[in-house]
């Protein structure tokens, strides 16, 4: 903007009204160093959680089996594909058998699983290592980003297809 | 929001654009205004995105078939990538342009800098609507409302960068300034974009993967489904030019009662400069303001009209 220069310019010549008191400043000062300090402790906070879990939010059953020891009881995000036939529900929420990479591990989870839990859908259990099993007590399904077009007219063919 | 009705004015207004190179569009002595082929442009792309996300809503409500895993839950895959894909790749991809556009010399201009900022404003509006409806479908489906995975991180840490991005327009500065070290504020928080986008390969999420924007470029999605969520990427772009041309607007309009306030406050410190001292006992009530300032302006009525 070209008339911006111009209040410098004119401001020391002309006695005009004075400037916005120092306290008024001060303050808009103040309200800019505070808004200023609210994001970047948010972004830093954001860091510290994205760089303390989010980059490694679970361990596949193959690997946090590699790491058991290191693991120890320490809380972690386990993750499988639940084997069918494995979930049966309990009075405390509900066990099950979740596999990756060739391994598999028996979940004792406490509380009610979310409700598209199901038998081969893959899942991220919150909890640790307990005994020879994991003790969990929170169940994330962690769905594919495939959507298929739910058609109960199908019927089964004899060799098996859907049609 | 009715933009049209700074359009109302005569000609000779619209001649005085060139006059005043650092308000596009703006005069001396009115407002800046749109040209009839600007109105009808905004007119047609709105009607066109009301119309693109009705259809949408009513595909996606009644005539799509539930998913085989998600059942009526994957209703909200008609939204929520279209959001998303407005809000990173649309807004803020735009933004990253105008503000590397603004800062090249050979096609430095002001309105490089006042399309970055719109197009963030709009953006932040729909990277927030991103995590809502992000949070409103994760509940039902991971079963929580929120999970610290990178996809999610970085989209939060997107909003928090773009929002100092403006925070950083509202300290006072002169107008070269402001968008020299916005653009670089945009260009640094676009950094963040392709994180977000290949967060989900780079690292283990919760997040599911692009379902369209692939590897393989190949939607994994059926029939109808696929149709209706393309026609919802489609409705939510043409809500994503709609606001931004109204955003722009009101950006310029921002701009032009800026300079017609200094320009009074100008003349009013000039004024008193030269006025001869009062006597205290002959100091009279000031006569009411006149309608017209000082520096010729008329008072910018239609503003008003344009924030309803």
């Amino acid at each position: 903007m070209t008339t911006a220069p111009a209040v410098d310019q004119a401001s020391p010549a002309a006695p005009g009204p004075p400037r916005a008191p120092l306290s008024e400043r001060a303050s808009h000062r103040v309200r800019y160093v505070l808004v200023g300090a609210v994001l970047v402790g948010a972004l830093g906070f954001l860091l510290f959680k994205g760089l303390g879990t989010a980059l490694n939010f679970y361990l596949p059953v193959n690997q946090a089996v590699h790491q058991r020891s290191s693991l120890g009881d320490r809380t972690f995000n386990l993750e499988g594909l639940v084997v069918p036939g494995s979930i049966h529900p309990t009075p405390q929420g509900v066990d099950f058998t979740l596999s990756a990479g060739g391994q598999t591990m028996r979940v004792v989870n406490d509380g009610s699983p979310p409700q598209l839990f199901q038998n081969d859908i893959p899942v991220i259990a919150v909890g640790h290592f307990a005994a020879g099993e994991f003790s969990s007590n929170q169940i994330m399904v962690k769905h594919s980003a495939n959507y298929i077009a739910q058609n109960p007219g199908r019927v089964t063919a004899p060799n098996g297809t859907k049609r | 929001m009715t933009s049209t009705v700074v359009t109302e004015r005569s000609d000779d207004h619209r001649r005085g654009d060139s006059a005043d190179p650092d308000l596009v569009g703006g005069t001396r002595n009115g407002p800046p205004v749109l040209s009839r082929g600007a109105v009808l442009t905004t007119r047609v792309v709105g009607v066109a995105a009301v119309v693109g996300v009705a259809f949408t809503v009513w595909l996606g409500l009644w005539v799509t078939p539930p998913d085989k895993v998600q059942g009526n839950l994957v209703r909200l895959v008609y939204i929520h990538p279209g959001v998303a894909w407005v809000a990173l790749y649309l807004a803020f991809g735009l933004a990253a342009v105008a503000s590397l556009l603004y800062l090249w010399p050979r096609t430095r201009s002001l309105f490089w800098d006042r399309l970055a900022a719109a197009a963030v404003e709009v953006g932040v509006v729909f990277n927030v609507c991103t995590l809502i409806s992000g949070s409103i479908w994760g509940r039902p489906t991971w079963g929580v409302w929120w999970a610290w995975d990178a996809r999610l991180t970085s989209t939060a840490a997107l909003l928090v960068l773009f929002l100092g991005y403006m925070a950083l327009r509202r300290v006072p500065a002169e107008p070269e300034v402001r968008a020299k070290r916005s653009a670089f504020a945009a260009l640094f928080a676009a950094l963040d974009v392709p994180i977000v986008h290949f967060s989900v390969v780079w690292w283990k999420t919760l997040h599911q993967g692009a379902t369209v924007l692939n590897a393989n470029l190949s939607p994994t999605i059926h029939g109808s489904m696929a149709w209706t969520l393309l026609l919802g990427f489609v409705a939510l772009t043409l809500v994503f030019v709609w606001m931004l041309l109204v955003r722009y607007r009101i950006g310029v309009l921002e701009d032009w009662v800026g300079s017609g306030e200094l320009d009074l406050a100008l003349r009013e410190r000039q004024a008193e400069g030269i006025a001869p001292p009062v006597a205290p006992a002959d100091v009279q009530p000031a006569p009411p303001a006149p309608a017209e300032t000082p520096a010729g302006r008329e008072a910018p009525r239609e503003i008003a009209e344009v924030s309803q």
